[in-house]
């Protein structure tokens, strides 16, 4: 069977002179996008609905007094287009500063520091702290809140409300467990309620976190050990289930410290649950098996050399089928051990044991 | 009427500081009190400001309309959160006499921002005024930065309005509601109706929707489906909770006073809630076996099923308001008993009288020949219980254009009858019947003979044989702008049909007042009400719904129910009585109806249709006929919204 596939209508626009033409339903940042003109961003997110919150990304349509952005704007035939002029340098600026007026500006002791993307607009803009005055909002006026789960931490001050936490939860999670809420310049984001009765709806992913462009959503188990450029990222994949995320393991000093994921790699494109994200306390942990153990005569666990514990299974084993036959042996795998792993397993009870009673705890 | 010192409206100037003379503008040929003895000194709006009095106070009455902003602003937008926090505080420090120089042109740069970088209409409009005052006043700014001290104060009174909001009977915060849709957050959205209207679910449905027809999405593309979320909303949230079947909690009742309420219609059930959650104790009276009124006796399943008014007023009743069924006044109940046992009277009996078609033959009654809200009213009772006799015969004439007319004929069509034909003196495009309804029926297979007009019934032994009509023509417009059908000399013909269904208005039914109760009528068959409080010539007494407006919307009667609640809870409180504020300064507005400049912006999205069932299908039985948004469709039509929010300002004497 053929499947035709319909070709997309095309919409022919004109930005900063040059002539683009984008499918129908593209907004001006996708097709400015597609032929290199660059627009300044910092609420939009590429895995996510524009947002249209920052204001960063304003742009002149002919014809039309007010700018529009370009983010959530959509692409219509015969539009001109303009990214560049000094209204709107001027008012990009000025956004910006209004974003910082309210932002702290002591970087130093910030994790993201070197690696925030307020930071780099506010270098790009040429944006210095004696730029602009702030306003008094005290950090104890916020309306502060538990926020919506305990393994992460919540920073009104830093927030730029840029919204997208909001979005990853609904639109990636499909959750809605934040949502942003007033009034004016108080506004923080808080947890949601389904109704006034139900608990919250947050399963602790940390997607809020992940996309936060400053850090203002923070996981509590890190913080200050250490910093972006002093962390080495190792690409591997999560080993928790069968789905297999990729995910980067951010090292330092030989120490994990924390998970990050790369938005376009793996299966996942950047998202991970709960375990993948947060359940890494267990590498570095003085509990964890490190040697074979076998129990003595009094039946207390001691130390031994794999060749003593693996003979002492297979010889138990051999017991066991000749006392019991192969039906008295079951085999249970682990989700964590890869697919090939998994295989060998199956084969070693059916073949080499000879029973059927094989499974896997696929619901870790 | 008020004199314009100077003022700027759209940057149409009015000045006259100096000898030269401007004209006043009409918008304030009725303004000058804000309420009786308190004269408004100056207003300020999204489109610029006026001040009626030389010692207005300028710059503090900036300060106030900024910092309202603020207050209003959502925090979604950087220039509206951010920047009307700054401009706010430095107006302040200029009215407290601590501003500097250099403060005026940051006002004034930073305001040009929010104007131009902000997402809504908020922020396009809250700076629009201030800028203008800038330019136009100068000195008054540069005063406040003279260092000679605090400036001089005012007293204002604003609001957050925006024009659906305004059009609103019940002045339904339209934008929070549908912006909290499209945060997800349904069960914030329907607190926020709930907030003036008990009756989502039934709203959401049948209201005639005036938001909808001020949308100024219309300027770029459709108006925003306004009535489609309020259901939406309603349904998800109406699944949601009887899933958990878990009751309301029992409001007490406080106050140790109670109300009676005649009549369980749209007013009466929103006067009920609204009182109870001030409360007091609330009865109400009800001549029929079933709640809801007009919405539940008056508008057939198809549109309005049964469970979804049932639910709501079950939600009223767990709050602790008393229904008590069968009840009428003037049979069951006399007005002085009620005024002894009760400390509040509420009449809210609606209109459920018919009122004639003065065509010939019309007084003889002949078999076939039924009023349009008696038949309504007879199916809406007995046919979900199969006692329905629908009159007998094949042919089916409705007399009239509005809603009800639809109704009637399109319930006729669902019983079987044959044919089924309207009649209407104008042509389609002067119907005030929705479009949808029209369209409906046209569907179902409706036939509409427009231009006609009906003479006499033609009976023969006491049963309809048929209608004599005359052709009309259109003349000149009337007094409600729609062109007056005149009559064809000659063009008289016969329809044959065994039913005749005038459906052309309702009347009330007073016989329950005695003279010298003091309560009066007036010339259109209305109970006359004091318009700012409600209340009838009786003390105690208020009125409120069809029987003071005459045949109205639902969305009417439920706004006078909430204005009536108000007043109730003023006087049992032995509290001077007063309209809500808010509802004066929305009347100030319409008073004044003051333009708004056109949308500038861009837009290319379409409305959202609802589903409906196939008019196939839909035509042998009285199930619901439009299918409700699904929540993908409800955020999109909800991220429509332009959220056309504008603050008006007063400044007045005290």
């Amino acid at each position: 069977m053929t499947t035709i596939i319909e070709t997309k209508k095309k919409v022919q626009l004109e930005i900063d002179g040059k002539t683009v033409l984008a499918p129908e339903g593209a907004t001006i940042l996708e097709a400015a996008r597609a032929v290199g003109v660059r627009i300044p961003t910092l609420c939009y997110h590429e895995a996510l609905s524009p947002i249209g919150s920052c204001r960063v990304c304003v742009v002149e349509v002919e014809g039309v007094d007010r700018p529009a952005t370009a983010c959530n704007t959509q692409a219509l035939d015969g539009m001109r287009v303009v990214t560049r002029s000094e209204r709107l340098f001027n008012l990009r600026r000025e956004v910006i500063r209004m974003i910082l007026a309210h932002h702290p500006l002591n970087c130093s002791p910030c994790p993201k520091n070197g690696d925030c993307e307020l930071q780099d607009i506010a270098y790009e803009y040429d944006l210095a702290p004696n730029d602009f005055g702030s306003y008094s909002i005290k950090t104890e006026e916020y309306p502060w809140k538990e926020f919506s789960t305990p393994i992460l931490d919540y920073h009104p001050r830093r927030c730029v409300l840029c919204g997208r936490c909001v979005k990853v939860c609904k639109e990636i999670r499909g959750l809605g467990a934040i949502t942003m809420a007033g009034p004016g310049a108080l506004a923080s984001i808080q947890p949601a309620l389904a109704d006034p009765e139900s608990p919250s709806r947050c399963v602790s992913c940390g997607e809020c976190m992940r996309v936060c462009p400053v850090n203002a959503i923070e996981e509590r188990m890190g913080g200050g050990k250490g910093k972006p450029w002093e962390t080495e990222k190792t690409a591997t994949t999560c080993a928790y289930c069968g789905v297999g995320c990729s995910l980067e393991l951010n090292v330092v000093n030989g120490k994990v410290v924390g998970v990050t994921t790369d938005d376009a790699a793996g299966v996942n494109k950047g998202r991970l649950c709960s375990k993948g994200r947060f359940g890494y306390a267990f590498i570095h942990s003085g509990e964890r098996l490190g040697k074979p153990l076998m129990r003595n005569e009094k039946g207390e666990l001691e130390e031994t050399t794999w060749t003593k514990a693996l003979t002492k299974v297979a010889r138990e084993f051999r017991r066991t089928l000749a006392e019991h036959g192969p039906d008295s042996i079951a085999g249970l795998s682990s989700a964590r051990c890869t697919n090939e792993e998994n295989y060998l397993f199956q084969r070693f009870i059916r073949q080499a044991i000879g029973s059927n009673n094989v499974d896997h705890c696929a619901r870790l | 009427m008020a004199k314009v010192i100077l003022g700027s409206w759209r940057d149409d100037v009015t000045d006259n500081r100096g000898l030269k003379k401007s004209a006043i503008p009409e918008a304030f040929k009725g303004l000058k009190e804000f309420e009786s003895g308190n004269d408004i000194l100056a207003f300020m709006g999204w489109d610029g400001f006026f001040l009626f009095d030389r010692d207005a106070p300028v710059v503090d009455m900036a300060r106030a309309y900024v910092e309202k902003a603020q207050e209003e602003s959502c925090g979604y937008c950087t220039p509206c959160r951010v920047g009307t926090k700054v401009v706010a505080e430095k107006l302040a420090a200029l009215a407290d006499g601590h501003g500097r120089r250099e403060d005026i042109d940051a006002i004034r740069s930073m305001a040009a921002v929010i104007r131009d970088a902000s997402m809504c209409e908020l922020g396009h409009t809250s700076m629009t005024a201030l800028l203008k005052m800038m330019e136009l006043m100068p000195e008054a700014f540069e005063e406040a930065v003279a260092g000679r001290g605090p400036v001089k104060r005012g007293n204002y009174r604003a609001m957050a309005t925006a024009p659906c909001i305004e059009a609103c009977p019940a002045h339904l915060d339209i934008p929070e509601y549908v912006d909290a849709i499209r945060s997800g957050n349904y069960y914030e959205s329907l607190a926020i109706i709930g907030r003036k209207n008990p009756l989502a679910g039934v709203c959401g449905r049948v209201c005639v929707r005036p938001c909808e027809f001020v949308c100024r999405r219309e300027e770029l593309d459709e108006a925003i489906s306004i009535k489609h979320l309020k259901r939406f909303v309603n349904d998800q949230i109406v699944s949601y909770v009887s899933a958990r079947s878990k009751p309301l909690e029992e409001i007490p009742s406080a106050s140790g006073k109670n109300a009676a309420i005649i009549g369980a219609g749209p007013c009466g059930l929103t006067a009920a809630f609204y009182l109870k959650r001030k409360g007091h104790e609330v009865h109400i009276f009800e001549d029929l076996r079933e709640p809801g009124g007009m919405s539940a006796v008056g508008i057939p399943d198809y549109r309005l099923p049964r469970d979804v008014i049932s639910s709501e007023v079950r939600r009223i009743s767990e709050i602790g308001v008393k229904f008590h069924y069968g009840k009428r006044l003037g049979r069951d109940l006399s007005l002085s008993q009620l005024e002894t046992e009760y400390d509040s009277v509420l009449i809210s009996v609606g209109a459920h009288g018919s009122k004639s078609v003065g065509m010939e033959g019309e007084d003889a009654n002949p078999e076939g020949y039924v009023a349009g809200v008696t038949f309504l009213r007879d199916l809406n009772l007995l046919h979900h219980i199969g006692e329905f006799k629908p009159p007998v015969g094949t042919r089916v004439v409705v007399v009239g254009g509005g809603n009800v007319a639809m109704d009637c004929a399109r319930s006729a069509i669902r019983l079987g009858y044959s044919k089924v034909s309207v009649v209407y003196r104008r042509t389609q495009k002067e119907m005030p019947a929705d479009h949808e309804e029209i369209e409906g029926a046209m569907e179902e297979g409706v036939e509409f003979l427009f231009l006609t007009h009906p003479v006499r019934i033609d009976a023969e032994a006491g049963k309809v044989k048929g209608i004599t009509c005359v052709k009309m023509d259109l003349g000149e417009p009337d007094a409600s702008g729609r062109r007056r059908p005149v009559e064809v000399k000659g063009s008289d013909f016969f329809i044959e049909c065994d039913i005749v269904i005038p459906a052309i208005g309702q009347s009330s039914d007073f016989s329950f007042l005695s003279s010298g109760s003091g309560i009066e009528t007036t010339k259109w068959g209305t109970i006359a009400v004091d318009d700012n409080t409600m209340m009838t010539g009786r003390d105690r007494v208020f009125a409120g719904g069809d029987c003071v407006s005459g045949p109205a919307a639902l969305i009417d009667a439920m706004g006078h129910g909430l204005r009536v609640a108000h007043c109730m809870d003023q006087r049992m409180r032995g509290e001077k009585m007063s309209m809500p504020e808010a509802e004066r300064m929305f009347r100030l507005l319409k008073t004044m109806s003051l333009p708004q400049a056109p949308v500038n912006r861009l837009g290319n999205k379409a409305r959202c249709r609802l589903e409906m069932r196939p008019a196939r299908e839909r035509t042998s039985d009285f199930v619901e006929i439009e299918r409700g948004l699904k929540p993908d469709e409800a955020i999109r039509e909800a991220e429509r919204c332009l959220r056309c929010y504008r603050i008006a300002l007063f400044a007045t004497e005290e």
